[in-house]
């Protein structure tokens, strides 16, 4: 063939010109078709070429496009290594979530104590105090102090429980008188024990979901139920009060050792909790407490009653008696002063002697009497008076001496009358203008010491005669002077005549001449002390 | 000192809790009080020299609204499966908790308890029906108290075995 024969050179030519190249050529194409290769190649470049996308090639912007395509992919990607394998992404992102949690519980924490410390700050009480002074004594911030006091409690029950079926294995229990009645603790543990597995079955199934999440603190009413969890066993104490945390530590530490040691009685376990005896002691240990303040009086007593009690007691006495004491040397001295302010008395010593009070002076005896001046919360066996007489310028008393005085003068004065009349005898009508002069400036004395005096005239008769003509005679005697007294000026509502024979009995003892002296009418002042 | 863990299963109101009170405290009442999550009861008991504490956990009933949670039966030595005998439906609710039970956890010792027997005249449910079954049987009554230490007894007495 002519065609046969042209070819020829032209593939000659052919394999002159693109001879090298033909091999490369074969090379590429095999590189193309095999998708192994292909990929390889890829391989080599893509970081470089996702590098560079990222990155806006050229000074472009960076490019969002493959943003886009790889998003979905991602997200994809994610969710299904949450599915698959949670945990890896857990530990992966617990470095960041677990540094933030913990930095906003601080931060949380941090304010709380902070407004605490505020509302705290004002309250004041012994109690306080002391806390203030153990805040001052160890440098600690004082909301501090408050938070650590105030975290008493007590573990009162601890269960060590079969996780799987809820059955008590061991249960240890606080000394029953200390331990308070009164709340779920009175029930049967077994029970107890049960209603704690199922509760927290409940919240397992309808709260997580995850097995791995489980209660660690259940709270009913006063009681914090604390629990720790093995693959076997559960360990929970009631513990009255506020748990602190390490408390949580401490059972989960107990019950770490108790799985290890019991690994094997727990995995047969099928019923006999005989084989838990032995843990017995471990549980013993978390009954814990840090005691509280009631319960501390109660240890004691005696020791505490002679180191504080009787003391106090003493210092209460003391101070209880020196009050007393000022309080009634008070009075006393209130009580001297009261007299020396009174007129016609005068001080010259008063003084303590043992229990009693003795006071001394001088006194009028116009003055008050000093007992009726007593107080009543001064005994008047309390006190000894001493007193001397005395005269006191004191014008009161002057003028009542004076009155006093007058009124002696005229309950001497007389009238005498003939037997058988009543007329005052002519010789003694001088008298009436003296009587009366004397009564006028008796009346004006009493007046100017604020009394009201009255003067009785008496007439009298002798024992000699018929009765009843004696006593007309008195009475008209008596009647006779008043009258006469009245028209010299003596006001007459303060005259009365007293008709009453009274001295009738003197008089009959009295001889013949002396009759005379009982023929008469005389005075008496009554209202002037 | 033994322990058992032991549960009341069955439809609602098929006389679960009455049973256990009828066995634990000796009392019957006649109100309906459903249970709602688990009520756990203890019995101590002697089966031939051994005494035995039995923890009864009674669980609340299926019904249309409530699935039983198996998860509760964990560690049981064994269970009670309750049937009304009044109502021919509790019957098929307990052979498919068996079902369920068995299941999940395996083979463990349990009887079947028919309850109301003092209403036998009113039963729906078809001796042969149970027998088919051939489960351990018991008739109770938790309102006369019949049967009803028997039944929990034998479950006592097979659990020890
Ligand atoms: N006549 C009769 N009535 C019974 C008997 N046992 C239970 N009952 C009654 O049946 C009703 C339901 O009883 P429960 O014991 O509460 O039933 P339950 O199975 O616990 O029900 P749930 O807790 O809802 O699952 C109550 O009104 C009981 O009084 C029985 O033996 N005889
Ligand atoms: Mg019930």
């Amino acid at each position: 063939m002519p065609t046969d024969g042209a070819d020829k050179p032209l593939a000659e030519l052919r394999a002159i010109l693109l001879g090298p190249d033909r091999a490369a050529w074969e090379a590429m194409r095999q590189r193309l078709d095999n998708p192994t290769r292909r990929a390889e190649d890829v391989a080599g470049v893509l970081a470089e070429a996702v590098r560079l996308r990222s990155r806006g090639h050229s000074g472009s912007h960076p490019d969002i496009k493959l943003r886009r395509a790889l998003q979905p992919l991602l997200e994809e990607a994610l969710q299904l290594s949450v599915q698959s394998n949670p945990r890896m992404l857990a530990d992966a992102l617990f470095p960041i979530f677990g540094k933030a949690i913990r930095r906003a519980i601080t931060s949380e924490l941090d304010g709380m104590l902070q407004s605490l410390s505020q509302t705290l700050e004002q309250s004041f009480s012994w109690r306080s105090l002391q806390w203030r002074w153990e805040s001052f004594r160890t440098g600690k911030p004082y909301a501090e102090i408050v938070v650590l006091r105030s975290l008493l409690y007590r573990v009162e029950q601890v269960f060590l429980i079969h996780r799987d079926s809820g059955l008590l294995l061991q249960h240890v229990a606080a000394p029953p008188a200390q331990a308070t009645a009164g709340t779920p603790l009175e029930k049967d543990p077994e029970m107890v024990s049960g209603m704690l597995t199922a509760i927290q079955d409940f919240v397992r199934d309808s709260v997580s979901g995850a097995e791995s999440e489980n209660l660690e603190t259940v709270r009913m009413g006063e009681i914090e139920v604390v629990l720790a969890y093995g693959p076997d066993a559960i360990l929970a104490g009631f513990v009255r009060g506020v748990a602190p945390r390490k408390l949580s530590r401490v059972f989960q530490d107990t019950l770490d050792v108790i799985e290890q040691k019991k690994a094997e009685a727990l995995h047969t376990f099928s019923g006999d909790t005989s084989r838990f005896d032995s843990c017995r002691p471990q549980l013993q240990a978390c009954l814990l407490g840090q005691g509280r303040p009631e319960e501390r009086t109660s240890g004691s007593w005696g020791a505490r009653a002679l180191l504080f009690g009787v003391p106090a007691l003493l210092v209460l006495a003391l101070i209880g008696w020196w009050i007393y004491a000022n309080v009634i040397e008070r009075r006393w001295t209130d009580f001297a002063h009261r007299l020396e302010s009174e007129p016609g008395i005068v001080l010259t010593h008063a003084e303590k002697r043992g229990s009693n009070f003795y006071i001394s002076g001088l006194r009028d005896p116009l003055a008050a009497d000093p007992a009726s001046l007593l107080p009543a919360s001064l005994s008047s066996n309390q006190v000894e008076f001493h007193w001397e007489e005395y005269y006191s310028l004191v014008p009161r008393f002057a003028a009542q001496r004076q009155l006093a005085e007058l009124k002696g003068q005229l309950q001497k004065r007389a009238f005498r009358f003939t037997t058988g009349s009543a007329e005052i005898p002519p010789e003694q009508r001088f008298l009436l203008e003296d009587v009366a002069s004397q009564m006028i400036s008796l009346i004006q004395a009493a007046t100017a010491l604020g009394k009201t005096v009255q003067i009785e005239v008496r007439g009298n008769h002798d024992p000699v005669g018929a009765e009843e003509l004696n006593a007309a005679l008195s009475r008209s005697r008596g009647e006779n002077v008043r009258a006469a007294l009245i028209a010299l000026g003596v006001p007459a509502a303060r005259l009365i005549a007293v008709p009453e024979d009274i001295e009738k009995e003197t008089c009959s003892a009295v001889k013949e001449e002396e009759r005379l002296f009982c023929r008469s009418a005389s005075f008496r002042v009554t209202g002037v002390l | 000192m033994l322990k058992k863990k032991i549960c009341m299963v069955g439809q609602f109101g098929v006389g679960k809790t009455s049973l256990v009170r009828r066995f634990v405290e000796s009392i019957f009442d006649e109100r309906y009080l459903t249970t709602i999550g688990v009520k756990i009861d203890r019995k101590d008991v002697t089966v031939g020299s051994e005494s035995v504490t039995l923890m009864l956990w009674d669980l609340a009933g299926e019904d249309d609204l409530a699935q039983l949670n198996v998860s509760h039966l964990r560690g049981a030595s064994g269970y009670i499966l309750v049937v009304d005998g009044c109502r021919a439906a509790s019957l098929n609710k307990a052979v498919e908790l068996q079902r369920r039970i068995a299941g999940q956890l395996g083979p463990l010792p349990f009887v079947l308890v028919l309850n109301k027997a003092d209403l036998r005249d009113r039963w729906e449910v078809q001796d042969t029906a149970v027998a088919e079954h051939g489960w351990p049987t018991f008739e109770t009554s938790a309102k006369a108290g019949s049967g009803v230490e028997e039944m929990f007894l034998a479950l006592a007495g097979k659990l020890l075995q």
